[in-house]
């Protein structure tokens, strides 16, 4: 039996095939990507290498990092079938037509390795087909592993064993896809379309047709099914622009020939006419030349009929305009801008959305109904609970709520009402959780209702650590804020959670911190290790703004002074604690976000880790030691070439251009990570165990690091910067208030008037950041910088 | 006087920087086995060699140290053979060659190697630790000034167009690429190979590169310039040498003259027009010999920037049917340290390939200056 999964074979380099593996070479596996001969081909392997070129050139980009691509070897099914007895699991990912499989399936049975796993892509064949003729070694060793588009990006997998499936085989593999591919692994049953599928084309064509009878527009209805419903901003339209309008019709006619005769979904599909025209008309979507929206570049000032909504939708660059297509009439116009009084009047409240008479009510009222009846319908059809099924939507479709926690959010009970008084079928389901919800808190942990009508706890896998979790259960936080409080998680471990809007770093947070830094030490050995983590969207998009703009409006110049220091305070604190503060970041990690990391003793990255010292795009520079830990780092590094000017370079080209890495692995390449020491997770469910065990392991015999001292260049090394910024200035790269940043960045990274035999210390260092600081903080071009952000949410380049 | 002869010549393939074949391997290989190619293919017994001269731009790094001796070690050459290395920037290598006449008349020996070599690719131009000085950064911008600023301040200063720029860049590509159809690269090429990287031929030559392709490409030093990448000498790695022999030496030896180096010349300008530089150096050059630029049969013209080139040809009345016949840097490639030994060669060999009587190799380099020689068929 095979231990652990090291090398995996992909067949068919088609987009799902090819960006799986892209995925298992970001997880470190060894991967051969194989595909067809085609006829008269020179190159055998021309059609994996040309989608592993593509691979390498697509946006969003597959790979975690460029280099990545060296780990997948192109392959053909002509010479190299006999590899695949090197491999421990073998992915295919071909067309969908279960005769080219099951050949496919006859030939990778007679090379392959005894004990090695295969398993299918598919999105529509059920296993039994695919196993049916195949041998009885090959059928234990069987499964389907389904993964979402893009494999990088979605957390969902969905595991389909069949009766014959080895249990081991299978736990491998869901131990794979958890741990080291960091995917959300759901449970199916082996039924069209499985979990996420079935419901979200259900979900699609439900809300396209509630919007054609209710005659909404497509920005009407996409400003309902995103955010008050918890789910994607693209909405309904958006989302089938960004699948492809053209695979519809294909994703229909599966399930018109293989779902059960008196499902939900025969009753309400129907053809639309003008989707079969656009898509004849070339308006698949982003991959065409757009859907139910479309970015018209060239825009006749004539058509300009709606001149005022022209306006706001303009972007000011390059002409291009956002436009929809009338559900009515088949004409695009510009996109309006939706302001819908039932939303306002709303809210977050879902069921006073439901309850309102307008049509934006009733659409919503029709989604819903139809949409979370016809999940609630399914389960134990398609899953063996609820906790599945929400999984699955909300790994899959990137629901922020699963259909059953909707349910809760209307209320079971009044949802059961309405469906009542409207005569509409109700799901057996349904009625087994009246009056008790389909999740509840019991003795701190966290239930759900089983098909019994029971509650039970909703399972963790091992070495799963939610901080969710923990305050459920944990009366309350051991210090709290209005923006940060600090959770016991356990053996002596403070956690120290941020829950300010959108985690920016305010003095609250800092408090917080420094409550930590007394707590520790004081606690005679109760704890003995800090752990930052959140379990927001994002860990932190850096400083409060807000405050900050609101000082510099009335001049309080000594409140911005006072959260420079008390920032640099907090975090060499933290820094030189007696005992180890571990950092985990997660998605971005920004600004003041950032340099918080680069204080701690050590630092668990989710994979997808978006992080950088970007503070130049509000005009000003890292204040809160984020220059001066960046810099130590770099002149430390091991790998750093000799002398004065690369490691600042370096340092100066990252936080000039505000540059920020778009996984952990570009972080580590920028020092946000350190080399060797700092782990990379790829389940983000598993960063907080990994901190957890980090602090305690650091906690033995700890010793606070030691300062950096710096040698650093002084003013010929800022004339070499001046004279790069100089060339980057003539080709238009350098705005003007972009000269002035730089300049104070300048003076900060090469140590102000310093000589290079002097060696400076971090105080020196923290001190220039500061002075830097408040002098950008009182130029015109950065408050404006700093309006436009709060304003637009884009960085001003002025 | 002693009579100074160049007596062979042999170069690596010049390949593009970063992408090209040789960006594996180090300059300091390319050297030396450049190096050994020439003494094989002269015959010539490097017991003999009084000196390695070899220029490098940028001598840091992989290259840095006294690279010229370790080349001479790491090509085994016998140990009594001694190295210097020499920096004039892009005249480097020419710098090598008048090092070794002066050597040769001033008696201090009579057979040198003279060459350049460059790796554009793993030493970045300004090295890795630029520090230039404050107070003359601000007084002298100019000192320091990048070379795409002064190919654009020439273009301002002398009127070339962008269209006048890139034909002059058609032609050195249409020139280099007939001259490799033919077979006149092939033998001055020594095959490198190390590390499990090899080149046998040039890599920047672009036969199929038109105006109207080149029209499309951005300026690359100034948002509203009029020099590309189109229209500079490509970033690329390579290495020249030339074998530099006196009169008496070449006779006891039998060598194989290839032609006689009638003057020498370098001369300064303002950094910031520093194109021009081939302007004083020639006329220098060309008044240490006694000669016109009508004498002139074959000129051997860096061409660092097709718009520094343009204006030299202007200012000098120089012959364009004479300028570079196997093409220029535009095309082969200019590896700042190799190029001043490869023009020069190249000169030589190009009067005895046409049976003409003197040829000029002359370049301009970074900071202001220019370099010439003169040379006279045997």
């Amino acid at each position: 039996m095979i231990e652990r999964i090291e090398k995996v074979a992909v067949i068919g380099s088609g987009v799902m095939g090819a960006q799986i593996a892209a995925h298992l070479a970001n997880a470190g596996l060894s991967v051969m990507l194989l595909d067809i001969v085609p006829d008269g081909a020179k190159e055998a392997n021309i059609v994996a290498k040309t989608a592993l070129e593509k691979l390498v050139k697509m946006d969003p980009a597959p790979f975690m990092h460029k280099s990545f691509v060296n780990r997948i070897t192109a392959a053909n099914l002509r010479d190299d079938l006999n590899k695949l007895g090197e491999v421990d699991w073998i992915i295919e990912a071909i067309i969908e037509n279960p005769v080219i499989k099951s050949d496919l399936y006859k030939k990778i049975d007679a090379v392959r390795k005894k004990g090695s796993i295969v398993s299918s892509n598919t999105s529509t064949i059920p296993l039994g087909v695919l196993t049916g003729g195949q041998s009885e070694d090959f059928a234990a060793d069987f499964l389907i592993t389904h993964f979402f588009n893009p494999p990088r990006y979605m957390r969902l997998l969905e595991l389909v064993t069949g009766p014959k499936t080895r249990a081991d085989a299978a736990a491998l593999i869901r131990k794979t896809c958890d741990e080291v591919l960091g995917k959300g692994v759901v449970e199916c049953k082996d039924t069209p379309g499985f979990i996420a599928n079935r419901i979200g084309t259900y979900w699609m064509e439900r809300a396209v047709t509630a919007a054609i009878d209710l005659g909404l527009s497509v920005e009407e209805a996409d400003a309902v099914c995103g955010k008050p419903l918890n789910m994607p901003k693209t909405g309904v339209f958006g989302l089938i622009d960004l699948v492809g309008l053209d695979l519809m019709p294909l994703i229909a006619k599966s399930f018109l020939a293989t779902l059960p005769t008196d499902d939900a979904y025969r009753t309400l599909h129907r053809d639309v006419p003008l989707f079969s025209k656009m898509i004849a008309d070339g308006y698949t979507g982003r991959k065409g030349k757009g859907g139910f929206y479309r970015i018209n570049r060239d825009p006749a000032p004539d058509r300009a009929s709606d001149s005022e909504a022209r306006e706001s939708a303009a972007p000011k660059k390059g002409g291009k305009i956002k436009e929809s297509v009338n559900l009515q009439t088949g004409e695009y116009a510009v996109s309006k801008d939706t302001k819908l009084s039932a939303l306002e009047n709303a809210g977050k409240d879902l069921r006073k959305l439901c309850e309102g008479t307008d049509k934006i009510s009733q659409f919503a009222w029709t989604c819903l109904r139809d949409g979370l009846s016809y999940a609630a319908s399914l389960v134990p059809q398609i899953a063996n609970d609820v906790v599945a099924v929400d999984e699955a939507m909300r790994f899959g479709y990137n629901w922020g709520d699963g259909p059953f926690e909707l349910i809760d959010r209307l209320g079971v009970d009044w949802f059961v009402d309405r469906l009542k008084r409207e005569g509409a079928r109700i799901p057996e389901l349904l009625l087994k959780a009246a009056g008790k919800g389909f999740y509840k808190t019991i003795n701190g942990k966290l239930n759900y209702l089983t098909i019994a009508g029971e509650f039970t706890p909703v399972k963790r896998a091992s070495g799963i650590l939610l901080l969710s979790d923990v305050k459920r259960a944990s009366e309350k936080p051991v210090f709290k804020t209005g923006s940060a409080s600090l959770w016991d998680i356990g053996d002596g471990v403070l956690c120290a959670e941020y829950h300010s809007k959108m985690n920016a770093i305010d003095p609250d947070i800092f408090k917080t911190l420094q409550e930590a830094c007394k707590i520790i030490p004081s606690s005679n050995g109760k704890y003995k290790a800090l752990v930052i983590h959140n379990e927001g969207s994002n860990f932190s998009v850096g400083a409060n703004l807000g405050l900050a703009l609101f000082a510099i409006n009335i001049a309080s110049w000594e409140t911005i002074e006072q959260l420079v220091k008390e920032g640099q305070n907090t975090y060499r604190q933290l820094r030189y604690a007696p005992f180890p503060v571990v950092s985990v970041m997660h998605n971005m990690a920004l600004g003041g976000g950032c340099e918080i990391h680069l204080h701690a003793d050590h630092t668990i990255a989710h994979a997808e880790t978006y992080t950088g010292l970007v503070e130049v795009g509000v005009g000003v520079i890292p204040g809160w030691g984020g220059c001066a830990q960046l810099l130590g780092r770099a002149y430390h590094h091991p790998k750093q070439r000799k002398g004065p000017m690369p490691a600042l370079a370096q340092v100066f080209e990252q936080i000039a251009t505000a540059k920020f890495s778009k996984s952990a692995f570009e972080a580590r390449e920028m020092m946000y990570l350190l080399d060797g020491k700092h782990k990379i997770t790829f389940n983000i469910d598993r960063v907080l165990a990994d901190a957890k065990s980090a602090a305690l392991e650091l906690s033995k015999n700890y010793k606070a690091p030691e300062p950096y001292s710096y040698r650093l260049a002084g003013p010929p090394g800022k004339a070499a910067i001046g004279l790069s910024v100089g060339a980057m200035k003539a080709v238009g790269k350098v705005t003007p208030h972009d000269e002035v940043v730089i300049d104070t960045l300048s003076d900060i990274l090469t140590g102000g008037k310093t000589n290079i035999i002097k060696m400076m210390s971090e105080d020196d260092i923290y001190k220039l950041e500061f002075e830097g600081f408040m002098k950008l903080i009182r130029t015109q071009g950065t408050i404006a910088r700093i309006e436009t952000m709060l304003e637009t949410g884009k960085p001003l380049r002025n | 006087m002693r009579q100074v002869y160049i007596a062979g010549y042999a170069r690596s393939p010049f390949t593009p920087a970063n992408k090209g074949e040789m960006a594996g391997i180090r300059a300091d290989d390319i050297a030396a086995q450049t190096i050994l190619g020439l003494l094989k293919k002269t015959g010539m017994d490097a017991k003999y060699i009084e000196d390695l001269i070899l220029g490098c731009a940028f001598p840091e790094g992989e290259q840095g140290l006294n690279l010229a001796r370790l080349v001479v070690l790491l090509a085994g050459l016998p140990l009594s053979v001694a190295g210097q290395t020499v920096n004039r920037f892009c005249g480097s290598s020419m710098q090598s060659i008048h090092a070794a006449a002066g050597a040769i008349q001033m008696n201090a020996g009579e057979a040198f190697i003279c060459a350049g070599v460059e790796s554009m690719t793993r030493v970045p131009m300004s090295g890795f630790n630029p520090l230039p000085h404050p107070g003359l950064t601000q007084r002298m911008p100019g000192a320091y000034m990048g070379m795409g600023t002064t190919a654009e301040n020439v273009a301002r200063m002398f009127k070339i167009s962008r269209a006048e720029q890139e034909a002059f860049a058609v032609r050195s590509h249409k020139k280099a690429a007939q001259a490799q159809a033919k077979g006149y690269l092939t033998d001055e090429i020594i095959p490198i190979s190390a590390d499990g990287y090899s080149a046998s031929q040039d890599g920047c030559i672009r036969p199929e590169t038109t105006a109207e392709k080149l029209s499309e490409l951005k300026p690359a030093f100034e948002e509203k310039g009029s020099v590309t990448a189109g229209t500079s000498s490509p970033l690329t790695d390579g290495a020249a040498s030339a074998l530099v022999v006196s009169e008496d030496f070449l006779r006891a030896n039998g060598l194989t003259p290839m032609a006689k180096i009638r003057s020498i010349a370098v001369a300064g300008c303002a950094p910031e027009i520093m194109g021009i530089g081939p302007v004083v150096a020639t006329r220098k050059a060309l008044q240490r010999a006694g000669l016109t630029i009508a004498d002139i049969d074959i000129i051997e013209l860096n061409e660092a920037f097709a718009s520094q080139s343009l204006a030299c040809i202007r200012e000098l009345g120089l012959d364009e049917s004479k300028i570079n016949l196997d093409g220029g840097a535009i095309a082969l490639g200019h590896p700042l340290g190799a190029t001043g030994a490869r023009i020069t060669a190249k000169a030589a060999q190009l009067l005895q390939r046409t049976g003409k009587k003197f040829a000029l190799s002359t370049q301009c380099i970074g900071g202001g200056q220019g370099i010439a020689t003169i040379l006279e068929a045997i």
